[in-house]
């Protein structure tokens, strides 16, 4: 079981981390940056993350900045 | 227990936030960078010189010292730091557009002299900060605001391959192209850093990266469309791979 962690104040909204997971474990979230883009969210209801880190290599401003494996 | 897989490098200035456009690759590329400084243990003995564009804004997210250069003479104020305090890493980090157009000549000669420094040369193929303008990398036929029915032979002529020209140099140790488009490709562009920096550390010569990066806003793209084009058109042209590398073993 894997976590990730998402920095909210750094997510410019660009998505490419959504095509990135193998799992497809982040959406797009309800919650607006102040340009009123919708940011992501990290939704791992049956813990089918696996701590690969796609998502943080892709992520072009840091904004997943933690990853956890096991 | 949980193992971390990832973390922040410890290279970066601690809540640094990007000021670069939604998408852009700049932002992995100063990432990767950093991993890499902190790899090495280089982070307390690094000088920088920065470039003009879109580029110079890495002396506010990386915790080296740094001096700001005039347009394109990067690796000239680098040769100064180098020749002054050998025993430091130094590095430049610039655009297409500084490296390869109004500091061609200071790129080159630097290249020729074989001085030990790592030169980082991001190719979006376009002027990014100025608002998309043609520039030295610009493919034939795109489009841009002082090329808007695009690149043409006859009026603008061919773009420059950089890593080729480079390699050509007698002075060099070490010139690669790579690309930021996929995560395995991410992974060996940090390797390809990483090697650079050890074969400056080690005084053989010029090492020279030049990374293949988007520009979402400039090329009207969103950044899944502009990662499909570096695939589909900049790497028919501007060919990934190493393009020398004295340390590897002779074949021949």
């Amino acid at each position: 079981m894997g976590k990730i962690v998402i920095d909210e104040s750094r997510c410019k909204a660009c998505y490419l981390c959504i095509d990135e997971c193998p799992k497809k474990l982040i959406k797009k979230s309800e919650k607006t940056n102040k340009l009123g883009d919708h940011l992501v969210e990290f939704c791992d209801p049956n813990n089918e993350c696996l701590g690969c880190a796609m998502c943080a290599t892709r992520c072009p401003d840091l904004a997943i900045c933690e990853v956890y494996k096991g | 227990m949980a193992v971390q897989t990832f973390k922040l490098p410890k290279s970066l200035k601690e809540g640094a936030k990007f000021s670069f456009c939604p998408g852009c690759d700049h932002g992995v590329a100063v990432r990767i960078l950093a991993e890499v400084l902190d790899e090495l243990g280089l982070t307390e003995n690094t000088i920088t010189a920065t470039s003009i564009g879109c580029s110079v804004t890495i002396y506010d997210f990386i915790n080296v010292d740094a001096i700001e250069a005039p347009h394109g003479r990067a690796l000239a104020e680098a040769t100064g730091i180098k020749r002054a305090r050998p025993d430091k890493c130094v590095f430049t980090y610039q655009g297409d557009g500084d490296f390869a157009s109004i500091g061609i000549g200071e790129s080159l000669h630097c290249a020729l002299r074989g001085e030990n420094i790592t030169a980082i040369c991001i190719n979006n193929t376009t002027y990014g900060m100025t608002g998309g303008q043609l520039g030295p990398t610009t493919l034939l036929g795109q489009k841009t605001t002082t090329s808007p029915t695009g690149r043409n032979v006859e009026y603008y002529g061919y773009p420059i391959k950089i890593a080729e020209h480079i390699a050509l140099c007698d002075g060099t140790a070490y010139s690669a192209r790579v690309s930021l488009d996929t995560v395995a490709n991410i992974k060996k562009a940090k390797q390809a850093i990483k090697k650079a920096f050890e074969i400056q550390m080690k005084g053989l010569g010029f090492t020279f990266i030049e990374i293949l990066s988007t520009c979402p806003t400039n090329w009207k793209m969103t950044p899944e469309q502009a990662h499909d084009r570096v695939r589909n058109q900049m790497m028919e042209v501007f060919k990934p791979g190493v393009y020398k590398d004295i340390t590897a073993e002779k074949t021949v």
